[in-house]
């Protein structure tokens, strides 16, 4: 079928970041393109030997950016967001901010704040940053720096307090779950404090290393409830002055969210290694479907022409219940990872409608969750792939390996 | 806020981390702000371009003078158009 053209492209620049955050989008494993080929990075043996790869290498460099950029621009790209990992952890990102605004991008960093020294700022804004989004793991930092897995929260004030000094329009963002959905007021007293513009409540959506910690994420029925109209209170109070973006539990819903407005329609995302993706959580939850990577063809071909950016274009690939469907063409069938996550086949509808025959599924993690009495449950948390520790036979002590964390 | 006249003597201008621009696909005037988009009509089009430091009042009879249009339908018009960019918050009134 014939592509649209896309409006926004996620730049995933680096999978390193500081933070440990449970509820991280991020892939669990990343796969690892090494001058040995192709090895996933997880920790221990592939075959029959133990394997070192040398992420930082398999990173994309700067000029392969960007040519990302100046292709994505001429694909009809009108926004660029850097993104990670820690886009910070790029010592060439004014100069990727500087090519995406030549190519007449908008561009937007999403960015936990860490390392962001006031000489960065100002000189990322006369690069031409457009704007910030600054992500907050709670309101003060007891709470929020436990939830990072670092030292954190009053990094991360300081940084607001620059990046507003610099005049740069700020974001905040606040992922919200079960250990932190209670301090949903002071969160938004915080951004108010702040003078941020705009802040998104992002309840936590279980991909990459949220879905492996779900069991100690997912908020009680009765949480979202109170948050829903702590939330929806806050709006109308703020209004035409903070633009509060919520963002809804799915599971909790009735009926799918509307992902990416449609697979292949509106967006796309490169990652670190430059692999081309319809979603960013994609890679890993769609472990069988093969994503072309920019460094063996074009953006405009991968967009365009790919098995993966075709596979769920349009109507024409729906099952029933989604195929006759008066919903079809607003919610989309829903999220293709999400059906793949829980019910093991991406092309199904999304198990959080109500129509799905998999709803069950959904049901019975709401289930689970509401009626268990100990609810405290640990999580994992999450580690980069530089910490992903591998020895190799020739090198025994791997370089920056030693300090699994605490 | 919604039903407030903009006075003649504002200065609409764009706000702070919002661009105007022309989508190169389309032709069209866009604009970007933090994760969003919007693309103009024609009108809205023609009041931004010319949001640069003048009064509503001079955008108006500059706008109605180059088009040879009615002014109080055009002043109309303009408001209407500032008053919704406005509650987007993509409109500041200096």
């Amino acid at each position: 079928m014939t592509a649209p053209r896309p409006y926004a492209l996620l730049a995933e620049i680096t999978y390193r970041c500081p933070l440990h955050c449970p509820y991280c989008s991020n892939p669990v494993v990343v796969l690892n393109r090494t001058l040995e080929g192709e090895a996933p990075a997880t920790p221990g043996r592939v075959g029959s030997r133990e394997f070192a790869p040398p992420y930082r290498n398999a990173e994309l460099t700067t000029n392969e950016w960007k040519r990302v950029i100046r292709e994505a621009a001429a694909l009809g790209v009108l926004q660029i967001g850097f993104s990670g990992g820690e886009p910070l952890a790029r010592r060439d990102l004014g100069e990727l901010i500087r090519a995406a605004r030549e190519a007449n991008l908008y561009t937007n960093l999403i960015t936990s704040g860490i390392g962001f020294h006031h000489d960065r700022v100002r000189g990322l804004r006369d690069a031409g940053l457009d704007s910030i989004q600054l992500s907050f793991q709670s309101d003060e930092s007891s709470l929020a720096d436990e939830i990072a897995g670092a030292r954190a929260h009053e990094c991360k004030l300081e940084v607001a307090a620059k990046i507003r000094e610099a005049r740069i329009p700020l974001s905040l963002n606040f992922v919200i779950h079960r250990r932190n959905i209670e301090r949903l007021p002071q969160m938004i007293a915080l951004t108010e404090a702040l003078g941020a513009e705009r802040v998104e409540l992002a309840n936590v959506q279980f991909y990459g290393w949220a879905f492996r910690n779900r069991a100690a994420l997912l908020p009680t029925r009765e949480q979202v409830d109170r948050a829903r109209d702590i939330a929806t209170a806050a709006k109308a109070r703020l209004a035409g002055k903070i633009d509060i973006f919520y963002v809804l539990p799915d599971y909790y819903e009735t009926r799918p969210k509307p992902c990416l407005n449609g697979w292949g329609q509106r967006y796309l995302t490169v990652n670190a290694v430059g692999d081309v993706l319809p979603c960013p959580t994609a890679s890993s939850a769609i472990p069988h479907m093969r994503f072309e990577n920019i460094r063996t063809r074009d953006l405009d071909w991968i967009w365009r022409e790919s098995e993966s950016f075709n596979r769920f274009r349009g109507t024409e690939w729906m099952p029933e219940p989604c195929r006759s469907c008066p919903q079809r063409e607003i919610d989309f069938g829903g999220c293709r990872c999400q059906a793949a996550l829980l019910t093991g086949h991406s092309a199904n509808t999304d198990p959080v409608c109500e129509l799905s025959p998999n709803r069950a599924r959904v049901d019975a993690i709401l289930h689970d969750i509401n009626s268990s009495g100990d609810r405290a449950r640990d999580w994992i948390y999450r580690i980069n792939p530089s910490h992903w520790l591998v020895v190799s036979p020739q090198r025994p002590k791997a370089s920056r390996s030693g300090s699994v964390r605490r | 806020m919604g039903t407030t006249t903009i006075p003649d003597s504002a200065e609409p201008r764009l706000a702070e981390g919002v661009r105007l621009q022309t989508d190169p696909v389309t032709g069209k005037s866009v604009l970007l702000y933090p994760e969003g988009i919007v693309e103009l009509n024609e009108t809205a089009h023609e009041i931004l371009a010319r949001c640069d430091g003048r009064t509503l009042a001079e955008i108006v009879h500059a706008l109605a003078e180059e088009y040879d249009a009615e002014i109080d339908a055009l002043a109309a018009d303009a408001r209407d158009t500032l008053s919704d960019l406005q509650r987007r918050k993509l409109v500041e009134l200096g």
